[in-house]
């Protein structure tokens, strides 16, 4: 990884760059880098050629360090199926998606349903979905924010881009000018008593593009973890107390003083001065360069317009491009183990954002791999998120099938792990389980809006719209606490059980699962709703238990189907994805 | 839309089993209550006791003057007396009258002295013990309680906070012990939102539905890690918990005499609550009064609000005495700080968090006694001051948690429970 030789741009990223940064502050840029301002100027490169296959090395590096763990056998079908899908497009699949993956029998299948699914259009909103909680971590949403995430994933924006637009927004992209959210939300007073939070900022900008946590380092060296120092946390700090947000613009943007001095600082144990410039986390201290009094705009501020002016030095573009860069140690680490999270239910590094050298990797040369293969591919999500779903190690079913099951470490990745359904991933199956977003669909088709996209259908159906607000405030972690880990809580459970949103879905209407199932035999009945909420085919045992169910309240038919529907959709087996 | 309190859950052990035995319960998972500690042996015999707290708060620094520590007659003292209580020589506020007839079962401590003067960081201080600096945030006692002790047998959860205005699940008060040992708050006291089954569903759909989950839950959890199971199944059982205790909920069926011994103030009624809370097995219960902050018209303000705290606190000391239950319930009020001696220019008192005063009762907290002695203008500690640190380890020790050896374990980081340069209040502990 260290070794790796310097990765150039491809033309794509290097287009939406020139736009990202404007001419006047790359000439800034060559001042504040005297030691740079020699090197020509890099020509942009072609495309990376194809990288050859990521997915059987991935599964020689983890096979290599099994130490003689038994490997469990690959997710058969249908648990492949579920996973894939909830995986890739935030939901279960539809009975009928299910039916036809099963009854296919071409050996290629699996690759061809994820390059379905990562070229379909409910992978953007997936990967949106997924990196708002993480990036912002329920701290409120925005248009404008999700404008940007919403470009970012529908064109697959390299990820070192995706990461700039946040470190250095720039007003005049409205594609992407609504990163600044990422920063203008964190920089909200939460009450006359509570000042603005910008150590919040360092620590999050730290955590979630770096992996390393610096809070302990704030007011001294971090007590227990050698590496972080306090220095690396006030260098970080003074760039963000450098900036304001916006408030003449009508979009969250952010405007940045003049630095001209380094910052002093103390530990609170020892109590002698320090100084540091602008300090990038896995990089090195900016030099700030000085301008002679009157010189520091580029363009002046100007009061009456309530327009803050752009100094010529900009520490945040400098943490843009010397942290979102491919030679960033910590920045292609922390990117790769957080999507090795997401697929594989556990970080190479966990805690996800303590990356330090006493704390490795569970697969120090796997990790490496996948952050050097990441950012030579020039950091294409996409891509990379193809290569794992492709493992082996990605589909090993998550079944205890030999007795020692049990006992496997999690961080051999032996046997696959649990991982829990975000809200988001929890509305859209719940609602594609009981039929209701299909058929809401098809009534908005009849209504004249043909082929609307699931988005759209729940923001045209007031029920819809409603039940995902309310799922995600039941269903989240509080804000500022990220959802690593699998929190089932008593007002999620008291929420399913009695909550009149959700037992409006177990009634019969036209073309939902309730009405679909009344209309079958026990038999049927039992495997449409097994296959429409589970993605499983029943059991034997299973199945004579259920239809005997609904035999003896052959009476109340409606009522023990909706029973039956809402114990399956409240399963441990339907919340959890396996 | 509520049908009667009186919900399907509350007959969960006689009903009749619509799958027969394919439906039994699952393990608990026991909430982690030993999960991060360093001495899970402490535990077990914690259990068994059965040990709980009730925590008073005053939020915003109830007046020592006009309380615990009358100065009738001095520079500061104001306008009220002081009274004898059942103990000879101890005197408290004439504004307490029920109080002093209970001294016998309190113990006064007269020397707080702490070391924050504002609210908004002086309230967590005081509820986190203040112990050292270690860079993590520190659990509020009741989180803390719900993670040494876990919930009681009752499996109601362990941590309430009756409160007034609105409720939820308040998780930051875990601090770096996770959200999951946050308290659950009743906001008026009224029960957590969907509590109630909705009159469309019937007991006979509700005990069906919870039967047939389980089933499908036996077979996932029979082929995967347990975890993951435990963890969905505990939070319908506490659930179900909570409807079968719904009638704690109804104020309506309580006989008038607790409403007018309690008072039927906020206050009154949400100390009443607590009583039925702990009676029901809740660990441990924080009731909060709001307003406490008279920086103006200090003297009306407390004659109008200490004879509310007096009459719901002796109600609760003398109903959990009565009950045989303050052997094992420990009462605690207290606020972030008391208030200045000194009388501002609105006939207000200001924050005052150097010599203050706090009250206790029950789990062996040593009763009958005053600790401490401030100046006779009130103005400073006379005898040996204590800090909070002090009275969680007096407190830890009184539910049988060693203070001085469990520690919390922060990933792989061991913490101590109470500030780790101080140590219980011997002459508090029988």
């Amino acid at each position: 990884m260290k070794s790796a030789s310097r990765i150039m741009l491809p033309a794509l990223a290097t287009l939406l760059l020139s736009v990202a940064f404007s001419n006047t502050s790359l000439a800034t840029r060559n001042l504040a880098r005297a030691d740079e301002a020699s090197r020509p100027a890099a020509p942009p490169l072609p495309e990376p050629a194809p990288r050859p296959p990521l997915h059987p090395r991935i599964d020689a590096l983890i096979e290599a360090r099994l130490n003689g763990v038994t490997v469990a056998p690959q997710s058969d079908d249908a648990e492949f199926l579920r996973r894939v899908y909830l995986d890739l497009a935030g939901r279960i699949p539809t009975a009928m998606e299910a039916r036809e993956f099963l009854a296919d029998s071409t050996p290629d299948k699996r690759e061809r349903l994820v390059d379905g699914l990562l070229s379909g259009p409910e992978y953007p909103r997936r990967m949106r979905e997924l990196f708002h909680a993480m990036l912002l971590e329920r701290r409120g949403d925005n248009d404008e924010w999700t404008v940007f995430l919403r470009n970012a994933f529908e064109q697959n924006l390299p990820w070192h881009l995706i990461a700039r637009a946040i470190l250095k927004p720039d007003e005049n992209d409205e594609q992407l000018r609504g990163a600044a959210f990422f920063m203008t939300q964190r920089l909200v007073s939460e009450g006359a008593m509570a000042p603005v939070d910008v150590p919040g900022l360092t620590r999050d900008v730290a955590r979630l593009l770096a992996g390393i946590d610096l809070e302990c380092a704030q007011c001294h060296n971090h007590l227990t973890i050698s590496h972080y120092l306090q220095r690396d946390f006030q260098g970080l700090h003074m760039i963000f107390e450098n900036v304001k947000t916006r408030n003449d613009l009508k979009f969250p943007a952010v405007s940045e003083g003049v630095l001209s001095e380094k910052k002093e600082f103390k530990s609170v144990f020892e109590q002698v001065a320090m100084k540091t410039g602008p300090l990038i986390p896995g990089g090195e201290e900016v030099s700030i360069p000085t301008f002679e009094k009157g010189q520091e705009y580029l363009v002046e501020p100007d009061r009456k317009a309530r327009m803050p002016g752009v100094p010529k030095f900009s520490p945040l573009e400098e943490l843009s491009e010397r942290l979102a860069s491919p030679q960033n140690d910590l920045f292609t680490r922390n990117i790769v183990n957080r999507l090795w999270w997401v697929m594989m239910g556990r970080g190479l590094v966990e805690p996800l954002d303590l990356h330090h050298a006493d704390n490795p990797p569970s697969h120090p040369e796997l990790l490496d791999l996948l952050a050097s293969e990441f950012a030579a591919s020039s950091f294409n999500i996409r891509w990379l998120v193809r290569e794992l779903t492709l493992s082996k190690t990605y589909q090993r079913t998550t079944r205890l099938l030999y007795t020692s099951a049990a006992e496997q470490p999690h961080e051999s990745y032996a046997i696959g792990l649990e991982k829990r359904l975000s809200p988001e991933q929890l509305f859209w199956s719940l609602i594609t389980a009981t039929g209701d977003l299909e058929r809401h669909r098809q009534r908005l088709a009849k209504e004249g809006k043909a082929s609307l996209n699931s988005e759209a259908v729940v923001e045209q159906t007031p029920d819809l719209k409603s039940l995902k607000r309310a799922m995600i405030d039941t269903f989240a972690n509080p804000p500022k606490e990220p959802e690593v880990d699998f929190a089932p809580s008593v007002k999620g459970a008291l929420f399913l059980m009695h909550e009149d949103q959700i037992l409006r879905l177990l009634k019969p209407q036209t073309g939902n699962l309730i009405e679909r199932a009344t209309s079958q035999s026990d038999d049927d009945t039992v495997r449409e709703l097994c296959l429409c909420v589970l993605t499983r085919e029943p059991a034997d045992d299973e199945l004579a238990t259920l239809t005997d169910y609904l035999k003896q309240n052959a009476d109340r038919r409606d009522e023990a189907i909706a029973n039956l529907t809402w114990a399956l959709l409240t399963s441990t087996e339907f919340v959890v994805n396996h | 839309m509520r049908q009667s309190v009186c919900s399907a859950a509350e007959h969960g052990i006689s009903r009749r089993r619509v799958l027969g035995t394919l439906a039994g319960t699952g393990a608990g998972l026991g909430l982690g209550a030993l999960g991060g500690l360093v001495q899970p042996a402490v535990g077990e015999e914690l259990k068994q006791k059965e040990r709980q707290v009730v925590l008073l708060w005053l939020d915003g620094g109830m007046s020592q003057l006009e309380s615990w520590d009358p100065k009738p007659n001095t520079r500061f003292g104001g306008p009220f007396r002081s009274i004898e209580t059942l103990i000879p020589g101890v005197q408290i506020s004439e504004l307490m009258p029920n109080t002093a007839k209970l001294m016998d079962r309190l113990a006064i401590v007269r020397t707080m002295k702490t070391e924050d003067p504002n609210h908004s960081s002086g309230v967590p201080k005081i509820l986190r013990g203040h112990p050292k600096n270690r860079g993590v945030v520190y659990p509020y006692f009741g989180s803390a309680v719900a993670k040494l002790m876990g919930p009681t047998s009752s499996g109601l959860p362990p941590y309430l906070w009756v409160k007034p205005g609105s409720g939820g699940f308040i998780s930051k008060y875990a601090g770096f012990l996770g959200a999951k040992y946050g308290a659950l708050a009743l906001g008026d006291g009224q029960p957590p939102e969907n509590m109630l089954p909705p009159e469309t569903l019937s007991e006979r759909n509700a005990l069906e539905r919870r039967d047939l989950q389980k089933l499908f839950n036996q077979r996932y959890a029979a082929t995967h890690r347990r975890e993951w199971n435990e963890a969905n199944s505990y939070v319908y059982d506490v659930a179900d918990k909570l409807m079968q205790h719904s009638k704690l909920f109804d104020e309506s069926l309580l006989p008038d005499r607790d409403h007018e011994r309690y008072g039927r103030h906020d206050f009154g009624r949400h100390t009443l609550l607590a009583r039925n809370l702990v009676e029901a097995g809740v660990r441990f219960v924080q009731v909060t009064s709001y307003g406490w902050d008279s920086h103006g018209d200090n003297f009306n303000a407390h004659a109008s609000r200490v004879p509310k705290v007096d009459q719901a606190f002796s109600a609760l000391v003398s109903d959990l005495d009565d009950r045989g239950m303050l052997d094992n319930v420990l009462v605690v009020m207290m606020a972030e700080f008391g208030r200045t001696p000194r009388i501002n220019g609105s006939v207000g008192r200001d924050h005052w968090p150097n010599a203050w005063s706090l009250a206790m009762a029950g789990c062996g907290i040593k009763a009958g006694q005053v600790v401490g002695k401030t100046l006779d203008d009130g103005t400073d500690v006379a005898t040996e001051p204590y800090d909070i640190g002090h009275m969680f380890h007096t407190w830890y020790q009184a539910l049988g948690v060693d203070s001085q050896k469990t520690e919390f374990m922060n990933g792989t980081q061991p913490l101590p429970i109470a500030h780790d340069e101080m140590e219980p209040v011997a002459e508090l502990l029988a």
